[in-house]
């Protein structure tokens, strides 16, 4: 794991927390949603940790008429020998980054977020399985709206966490206009993973040991979201697991066989902000900064187990 | 605490004082007027009237005068010191449950409440105080932890009683199934409480057996239920109304108001032998209950043999001699609550009676009359005989004459000159003591040889054993008969001789008689002996039981035992290590206490609710120079607690003193430039 982060480190300079997140994530076994504004990054971290694990990769840019078929692959007449053959589609890779997600209509998400949910594809009563370690990066941007098709929160609630870049410190952004004409950052990162190493750490971090005042913890996090003021529903059941998982990852970070309260407290807003539904009508960006400041005070409230 | 307290636990906490007041009120030993008082005091307390609320400083004066009250009538030797004190705590608690309902006066009501408690257990022992005494533990620890939980929540929101009072229940439950367990198994010591213990349960019955018989006097006898004997005979008759006479003594000699006996007192000895025995004697068991409140043993016409006896005294049972004394009557050398005692008697209409020992001087005055007797008597006696000499024929006709013309009544004459010329010529009417008198004095007119003989008469049939009650005090007629010895006759019309009240209290005191009975058994006598014996039964057969095949195998008794005590110790181990698996973690929370407080001492500031994993991760990405010695402490407290790998013995120690160390060693520098 410390591998996969330097060279995405290579890639991405000046934000290691975040790089640290996205590999969790990956171990963690799910899926990442990237929200920032265009030009920080995203694209290039998700290609950067395709590239340093050595997983097929794929890019779909997300716009208003993009179609399931154009994601999934299609049957196609072979002519010569009169039969429908298939054609995968970009969805059949290992890492798929699906840029501008909410810019694509509902019924091409969906068809997405069912292959993120499942691991799956089912077309024409076939049921087609994705190549393991299969990992959906999708990006969006939470400013503009215009020509866009917001999320419904039980697709939200597939994503395991959320992250947003932010702009980089200046030092390093100097630093990139110094040393980028020379050559493109993706070539820096070398492959030090494969897809079976992924595979096994998520095996392992499955494996490790979350103890029951731990267990207990993340599950009073759940409740006091759920009666929070503030907040008109609070993390669900796939949640708190979500979290449980994601901890698990984290402890690996410490070559740890078990999760500390820290751990889940480092990844619950990450894991959190974008599944709760706030009161007040705020959208995008400050409703998950307000998400976060109150999934903040309650970590801050609800006692950590000693 | 909230501006208006919980009403409920103003309730609880009330009753539970009323708990405490009823058991030392049920001792019977309070002053009538401090039961008033108190009454009264619960009852307004009860009703949400907290008369004293505005005013408690100045009716706390009240108090003092109540003192000194008490303490005039414990000075002029009315009263005795420990009545008067638990009178006292009484009258505080009833003070403070009047007073402004705060946390003050809660704890006083409760503390004053373990004192009436205290001072129950001083005043008596008996079965209604140790229900008084579990309510009263029951009701306050109800009250104390609706207290608790009405303290901690937030002015303004509901006080969650349901869910408070169903755990804080079981709980109770549960430590008073510890407290029986404990009580049960527990070695016993013996103890003696120093105090004015009153005899237990309603004390001694006011009417019944008495030491001497007198005649006259005022009022009306009360026929009285209470049960003073239980008796198992063997051979058992099997009848439900046994109908017998159970004599306690004899008496020979009358002044024309009262009875007395001239014999002196002999031996004692552990059992007394009153006549010769036949081969064919009636066996019983008797037991003599506390509302007996007598020594004298009693024992089915004509007894033979007495003894083997137990007391049975607060201080617990043991075995005790017997004394024989004129009459024909053997009591208890020791007094003690209740007795039991083995007793043989003559099986009845035996032909063969005895006179049994009978001194000179006792013989003598089996034909005595009291100086100044009434002159009509001997020519009445002579006038219904009619001629009739035989003893046993005369006193026969004698008793029918006096059932037949003779009424039987409860009301006593009053003080009058003489008695037996009252009953025989003016009221005509009067109780078996009345008419036994007079048979007697009737035939030793006619030289015939007779006296007096007190005791019960009846047995009423219950689980095989043969009760009999206060009421059943009886007196009768013995006639000595030559050849024959002492017969019993009977002048009292045979319809007013059993107790006289209703079936329902009879049944309603049998059962509180039984209960009583098994509350000193199994509580207030319970002892090690008893624990052993209990121990014992649970391995062998009860004794007495045959074992019809003889066999090496202990008994399936002591195998169902020793399977109870594996299983219960397999779970108490199951528990312990389960507990003892728990108890680490909490190790770890310690030891990270005890790091914090070391860390708030000295260390570096820390932000608002940092734990310290992620404290010691910030030192770490700063680069301070506590980090060696605080991040592998950190880590070792994060095994210990959430990696299931605890510290080991000194573990904690050591870790403390590096960080002792680093601290130290940080401060120096940070003082050096």
């Amino acid at each position: 794991m410390e591998r996969i982060a330097a060279q995405l480190g290579r890639a991405v300079q000046g934000k290691p927390t975040q790089v640290q997140d996205v590999v969790t994530c990956l171990v963690a076994g799910g899926h990442l949603l990237l929200e920032d504004v265009p030009g920080v990054g995203k694209t290039t971290l998700a290609e950067a940790l395709a590239r340093a694990c050595a997983l097929s990769f794929a890019r779909i840019q997300f716009t208003a008429d993009l179609l399931p078929a154009d994601i999934l692959g299609a049957q196609v007449f072979h002519a010569p020998t009169a039969t429908f053959t298939f054609r995968p589609g970009p969805l059949f890779r290992q890492l798929v980054l699906a840029d501008e997600l909410n810019r694509a209509p509902p019924r091409t998400q969906s068809a997405l977020l069912e292959a993120m949910a499942q691991g799956q594809v089912s077309m024409d009563g076939n049921t087609l399985p994705l190549p393991a370690p299969f990992t959906v990066v999708a990006t969006q941007n939470p400013v503009d709206f215009s020509g866009t098709y917001p999320l419904p929160d039980s697709q939200l609630d597939r994503f395991l966490m959320r992250l947003s870049l932010g702009p980089p410190a200046p030092d390093v952004e100097a630093r990139l206009l110094s040393t980028r004409g020379a050559h493109a950052p993706l070539d820096a990162v070398e492959a030090v993973s494969g897809p079976e190493e992924v595979s096994a750490l998520r095996a392992h971090a499955a494996g490790l040991r979350l103890d029951d005042a731990v267990a207990e913890y993340v599950v009073r996090l759940a409740v006091a979201t759920r009666e929070h003021g503030d907040i008109e529903r609070g993390a669900s059941t796939r949640a708190v697991l979500a979290l449980g998982a994601a901890a698990r990852a984290r402890a690996t970070w410490e070559a740890r066989d078990f999760v500390t309260p820290g751990d889940v407290r480092a990844l619950l807003v990450p894991c959190w902000a974008h599944r709760v539904l706030l009161r007040s009508a705020v959208q995008g960006v400050s409703a998950r900064d307000e998400a976060a400041h109150l999934l903040e005070e309650i970590a801050r409230k609800v006692p950590a187990p000693r | 605490m909230s501006a208006r307290p919980l009403r409920l636990r103003l309730v609880l906490r009330d009753v539970g004082a009323g708990a405490a007041f009823a058991s030392m009120a049920v001792s019977g030993q309070l002053p009538l007027w401090t039961l008033g008082l108190f009454g009264l005091a619960l009852a307004l307390a009860l009703l949400g009237k907290r008369v004293f609320a505005r005013r408690a400083k100045l009716t706390a004066v009240l108090l003092l005068g109540v003192a000194a009250v008490l303490a005039l009538q414990v000075m002029s030797g009315a009263m005795n010191m420990v009545v008067a004190a638990c009178a006292f705590a009484g009258l505080i608690a009833a003070h403070r449950m009047l007073s402004q309902p705060d946390a003050t006066a809660d704890g006083q009501t409760n503390l004053a409440g373990l004192l009436m408690v205290a001072g129950g257990a001083a005043l008596s022992g008996d079965m209604v105080y140790g229900a008084c005494l579990i309510g009263f533990g029951v009701l306050s620890s109800l009250a104390l932890a609706l207290g608790v939980v009405e303290g901690a929540v937030p002015e303004g929101e509901p006080v969650p009683v349901r869910g408070v009072l169903r755990p804080l229940s079981s709980g109770l439950a549960f430590a008073v199934a510890g407290a029986v367990a404990f009580f049960v198994l527990f070695p016993r010591l013996n103890w003696t409480v120093v105090g004015p213990r009153s005899a237990p349960g309603l004390g001694a019955a006011t009417a019944g057996f008495s030491d001497t018989v007198r005649l006259g006097g005022a009022g009306t006898i009360k026929g009285n239920p209470r049960v003073v004997l239980r008796a198992t005979l063997t051979p058992d008759p099997g009848l439900d109304a046994l109908g017998a006479y159970w004599v306690g003594r004899t008496y020979d000699t009358f002044d024309g108001q009262e009875w007395t006996s001239v014999g002196a007192p002999q031996k004692s000895g552990e059992s007394i032998i009153l006549r010769p025995g036949s081969e064919t004697l009636v066996h019983q068991r008797v037991e003599l209950l506390p509302a007996y409140g007598g020594r004298t043993l009693v024992a089915l016409e004509m007894p033979a043999r007495l003894g083997n006896a137990l007391v049975h005294t607060s201080l617990g049972t043991r075995r005790t001699v017997v004394q024989r004394l004129g009459g024909g009557e053997v009591r208890f050398v020791e007094s003690g609550i209740s007795y039991t005692y083995e007793a043989y008697s003559l099986p009845p209409n035996a032909e063969e009676g005895s006179t049994g020992k009978l001194s000179r001087a006792e013989h003598d005055q089996l034909l005595a009359l009291p100086e100044g007797l009434d002159a009509r008597v001997a020519p009445l006696a002579a006038k219904v005989l009619d001629g009739e000499r035989e003893p046993l024929a005369a006193a026969r006709k004698l008793a029918a004459w006096l059932q037949r013309e003779y009424g039987y009544t409860l009301e006593l004459s009053g003080e009058v000159a003489d008695p037996v010329a009252d009953f025989l010529f003016t009221r005509k009417a009067g109780h078996c003591e009345h008419f036994a008198t007079a048979l007697t004095l009737l035939l030793r007119t006619q030289g015939i040889s007779a006296r007096l003989a007190t005791g019960f008469f009846g047995g009423e049939r219950v689980d095989g054993a043969y009760l009999v009650r206060a009421g059943d005090a009886h007196a009768w007629t013995h006639v000595l008969v030559p050849g024959r010895g002492f017969v019993t006759v009977d002048a009292t019309p045979p319809a007013h001789r059993p107790t006289q009240s209703s079936a329902f209290v009879q049944r309603l005191l049998a059962l509180y008689e039984a209960l009583e009975s098994r509350w000193r058994n199994s509580v207030v006598d319970y002892s090690f002996r008893d624990q052993v014996d209990a121990a014992r039964a649970l391995v062998r057969p009860p004794r007495g039981s045959e074992e019809r095949t003889p066999s090496r195998l202990p008994p399936l008794r002591a195998w169902v035992t020793a399977a109870l005590v594996a299983a219960v110790v397999y779970r108490a181990w199951r528990a312990l290590s389960r507990w003892k698996r728990r108890a680490r973690p909490m190790e770890a929370t310690r030891f990270v206490d005890a790091v914090e407080a070391r860390l708030a001492q000295g260390g570096p500031p820390r932000r608002q609710g940092e734990a310290l994993e992620e404290f010691s991760a910030r030192l770490a990405r700063e680069g301070h120079p506590l980090t060696p010695a605080l991040t592998p402490l950190t880590r070792r407290y994060l095994e210990a607690r959430f990696g299931d790998r605890p510290l080991v013995t000194g573990e904690a120690a050591r870790l403390l003193e590096s960080l002792n160390r680093a601290l130290e060693a940080d401060a120096a520098r940070r003082r050096a430039p």
